[in-house]
């Protein structure tokens, strides 16, 4: 199993222990994952032009279409963002030709033959739980974990193509196979925030902070994340109070624990940031 | 005299040499203070604005005094020998592009050093030297080369590695290019010549044999008409050999203490051939002489204007690196920040590494943009923060720059690649917090500066106006097409979905319009009352009101090609600072 690993802008600038717990977990399950130099997803684009959002994303699609490769990304905006870029391809010819002639300039070309697929569903499909749960060595018992999926994950179904968006599993069920046990909450479904941050700060804090709220009061420890967006917002929501009310936890941290990983290699003692402090 | 080389000595007047010499050292000097004062004075972001010019020049000095005396000296020292030496951090990203730095650093370092500061340093390290002995020849030739081999390379590499990104402007840098072209080339023609020059030869031997006979030095004269290349128009070879013979005794009796055979220079002596059929007619011109002026004076020239040219990175980078080496990021205080950021306008290579890895390099080339690059991105910087941007009156230029500053993704590859080790990063949120404050700040907080009605006034008011070219087709096909919105059955289901609407009830962050009402308007033909509204700019992109929407409307879809299309047409009604 081969895919180009889209990492987005936020895992290696601000989350390096998502990478690497994503690459720690995905070796041991016998998956290769190729660097290939990718741009933006396009996501902050699609507040200034669609195409501009459109040529960049299909540029990344197109640069794994040169290797060959289907792409594997571990971040929900970015997975939404190019599958989002794909559907307006596909939909529409004439953007379809102005984006071509974008990308021709670089020499490379967009057929839609390379698939965008999110690290989640290719854990619990593509390699499957038999294999994942042959792989777990020290469950988690007893971890009560609040599972947030992410909007861009889930919606627009059509798009995403990734689970009942109103009632979705395939967390859950990777949640239960490292022993931990996902709770139910309310909110589940609902947006972390981020997006607004930086348009609208108070109103992104207080979308974050009614999520975690609902994550505690339904009795869970910790979060469980699957997008470096959710995992940052739900942490710097809680910054400033005396201490974190609860902590988020990505997923393959979490799975590389019951895998028997060392907290070294999952980046459980990582800094935040590699930039600052280097 | 004790700067300058013998051959100086000999050739030109005292006063004159020393004259030029510490008036260009003087201008270098005054320049170089000058333009690192800047590192002191220049304010980028508000929190440099807010620290004083003495808790700067107090930072300096304890960031100085732990440097020095602190745990991280050997760090430092580290940092002086890999990072400044041998240009570690080109060498992990471009190899190269090292090498072509790495051999005009130590070619022209070594050129100073053995050649340009000859009495001081070579002669004391080196007893016997003579710039005309072995292997001195070669080395100086090797040197030179070095250096032309390393701007070619450069060149090339640029030429290679060329993106189809508008390259940042590289003032003065053609300019030095060609002047230390020009400081090289006249050394080698210098040399050259005086190895072909009859009359240089005359010169010496009358010094050293005491006679300028050409009949009595035929001996000697044929010897290094043969293997010394001077060109006499009055000889022929082959010589009898017992006339060689002669030759060479009378060589090694005057001339060998000083003069290896020049071949070993591998570049002036070829040219030496190639200068010797007129050699003749440069020996009337004495161009030994004027040769030499030009080659010192264009090394005082480059000197005094050193500060002021490309080459001022040969000062500031090497201590921005060291800078970076003294302690970690962290560590900085405000004041420290506030220098470190203003030092980075003046250490950018302008080399585009940041550029060619950019992830919004794509945007920044299909939006026409090059302030969306890094390189372009520090220039502009630089340029709000000396009020240059703000003076240059013209409006397009600012808002172009805040759209590169706030489209950034804060990826930090720039920051990994630079050569130069800036901190890019923290001079980006440095200059997005000066962008805001003078009046430009991202198109979210420009808008909501006027409430939605407002901003449908004054595209009324300007309707006719202006001609900007209508977007619509190409960047909002979907609240452009009846079909996308029309069978809106305003049953509410989008506005009771939605988070935004929910916590800003809940939050008192009222929005003024809910995604159904929206739809509303779009069906009532008033697009125009959405663009500015709180509730297309805080729309949150869940997509519940899409994934829910009984009828299959793109909601949210649709509320992304209303920012865009917002960012589009309520700029172009917008002037700057008002509204702020
Ligand atoms: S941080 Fe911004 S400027 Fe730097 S590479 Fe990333 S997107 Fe480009
Ligand atoms: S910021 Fe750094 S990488 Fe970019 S052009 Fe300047 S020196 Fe080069
Ligand atoms: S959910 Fe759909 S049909 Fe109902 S009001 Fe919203 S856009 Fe209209
Ligand atoms: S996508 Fe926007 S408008 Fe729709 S429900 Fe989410 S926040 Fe509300």
């Amino acid at each position: 199993m081969k895919y180009a690993l889209f990492l987005g802008c936020k895992i290696p600038s601000r989350l390096p222990a998502y990478e690497l717990s994503t690459r720690a977990v995905l070796l041991r399950l016998g998956v290769t994952l190729v660097d290939l130099e990718f741009n933006c997803c396009g996501y902050p684009a699609r507040n200034v032009s669609r195409e501009a959002f459109v040529v960049a994303a299909a540029r990344n699609l197109a640069i794994a279409e040169r290797a060959g490769l289907d792409v594997l990304t571990p971040c929900t905006c970015c997975f939404g963002s190019l599958r989002h870029a794909i559907s307006f391809l596909e939909e529409d010819p004439e953007l379809r030709s102005r984006v071509s002639q974008a990308l021709a300039v670089e020499g490379i070309a967009w057929s839609g033959k390379t698939e965008v697929e999110h690290l989640l569903p290719v854990l619990a499909r593509t390699i499957g739980v038999d294999a994942l749960g042959a792989a777990v060595r020290a469950p988690r018992a007893g971890l009560r974990v609040a599972a947030q999926y992410g909007c861009h994950a889930l919606r627009p179904s059509n798009v995403a193509r990734f689970d009942n968006p109103l009632a979705p599993t395939t967390f859950e069920t990777l949640i239960r196979l490292t022993g931990a046990t996902p709770v139910d909450w309310p909110r589940q479904l609902d947006c972390c925030g981020d997006p607004l941050h930086e348009s609208n700060a108070p109103l992104s804090e207080h979308i974050a902070r009614a999520k975690i709220a609902d994550a505690k009061a339904s009795g869970a420890e910790a979060m469980c994340t699957a997008c470096p967006h959710c995992h940052l917002r739900f942490d710097s929501a809680q910054a400033g109070s005396p201490k974190p009310s609860i902590r988020s936890l990505l997923y393959t941290q979490l799975l590389g624990l019951a895998m028997g990983l060392d907290e070294k290699s999952l980046g459980l003692e990582c800094p935040e940031s590699p930039i600052r402090g280097r | 005299m004790a700067l300058a080389a013998t051959s100086v000595k000999k050739t030109m007047p005292h006063t004159l040499f020393h004259t030029a010499l510490y008036a260009s050292l003087a201008l270098c000097v005054l320049g170089l203070l000058w333009r690192s004062s800047a590192w002191f004075r220049v304010r980028v972001g508000p929190d440099a604005r807010a620290v004083t010019l003495s808790q700067r020049l107090g930072a300096l000095l304890r960031g100085t005094a732990t440097a020095l005396f602190g745990a991280r000296v050997l760090h430092i020292l580290g940092a002086c020998f890999l990072d400044v030496l041998l240009l570690r951090r080109l060498f992990a990203r471009e190899k190269p592009r090292w090498l072509g730095h790495l051999l005009i650093l130590a070619g022209f370092t070594l050129l100073l050093l053995m050649h340009a500061f000859e009495a001081l340093v070579t002669v004391k390290l080196f007893p016997g030297y003579e710039s005309t002995l072995a292997p001195y020849l070669f080395l100086r030739n090797l040197f030179g080369a070095m250096v032309v081999a390393g701007i070619a390379l450069l060149y090339f590499e640029r030429w290679r590695r060329r993106t189809g990104l508008v390259s940042v402007r590289r003032p003065m840098a053609a300019a030095f290019a060609v002047l230390l072209g020009f400081v090289l080339a006249t050394g080698y023609l210098l040399e050259a010549h005086k190895i072909a020059s009859p009359q240089a030869f005359y010169r010496m031997a009358k010094r050293y044999s005491g006679t300028t006979d050409p009949g009595e030095l035929m001996p000697l004269r044929a010897v290094w008409a043969s293997e010394f290349g001077v060109a006499f128009d009055d000889l022929k070879e082959p010589f009898a050999s017992n006339v060689m013979e002669r030759g060479r005794q009378m060589h090694d009796a005057d001339c060998a203490g000083c003069h290896a055979k020049p071949a070993s220079a591998f570049v002036s002596y070829p040219v030496s051939r190639l200068l010797a059929p007129v050699t003749a007619l440069l020996d009337k011109g004495r161009a030994d002489i004027w040769l030499l002026y030009l080659h010192v004076f264009a090394c005082f020239l480059g000197l005094a204007t050193l500060p002021f040219t490309r080459f001022f990175h040969a000062v500031a980078v090497p201590i921005s690196l060291l800078v970076n080496a003294s302690a970690p990021n962290r560590a900085f205080s405000a004041a420290g920040r506030a220098s470190r950021r203003a030092l980075a306008l003046d250490a950018c290579l302008r080399c585009g590494i940041c550029d060619a890895h950019c992830s919004v390099a794509p945007l920044a080339r299909h939006l026409g943009n090059p302030y969306l690059l890094p390189s372009h991105k520090l220039v502009a910087t630089g340029a709000l923060a000396n009020g240059r941007l703000l003076r240059s009156g013209r409006e397009s230029d600012g808002f172009r720059v805040a759209e590169g500053a706030f489209l950034c993704t804060d990826c930090g590859r720039c920051t990994n690649d630079c050569p130069a080790g800036l901190d890019l990063e923290d001079l980006w949120q440095a200059g997005r917090g000066d962008l805001a404050a003078a009046g430009l700040p991202a198109p979210a907080q420009w808008v909501r500066a006027l409430p939605a009605l407002a901003w449908a006034e004054a595209l009324e008011a300007a309707a006719g106006q202006h001609t900007a070219t209508d977007p619509d087709a190409s960047c909002a096909p979907l609240s452009a097409d009846r079909r996308s919105f029309s069978r809106c059955v305003q049953c509410q289901t989008c506005t009771n979905v939605c988070p935004v609407v929910a916590q800003s009830i809940a939050a008192d962050h009222r929005v003024d319009l809910t995604p159904q009402k929206v739809m509303n308007l779009l069906r009532l033909g008033l697009r125009d009352l959405t663009l500015g509204s709180r509730m297309v700019w805080d729309c949150a992109t869940c997509y519940q009101c899409q994934e829910n929407c009984p009828e299959g409307l793109r909601v949210t879809d649709i509320m992304c090609e209303l920012r865009a299309l917002a960012a589009h047409r309520l700029g172009a009604v917008r002037s700057w600072k008002a509204p702020s």
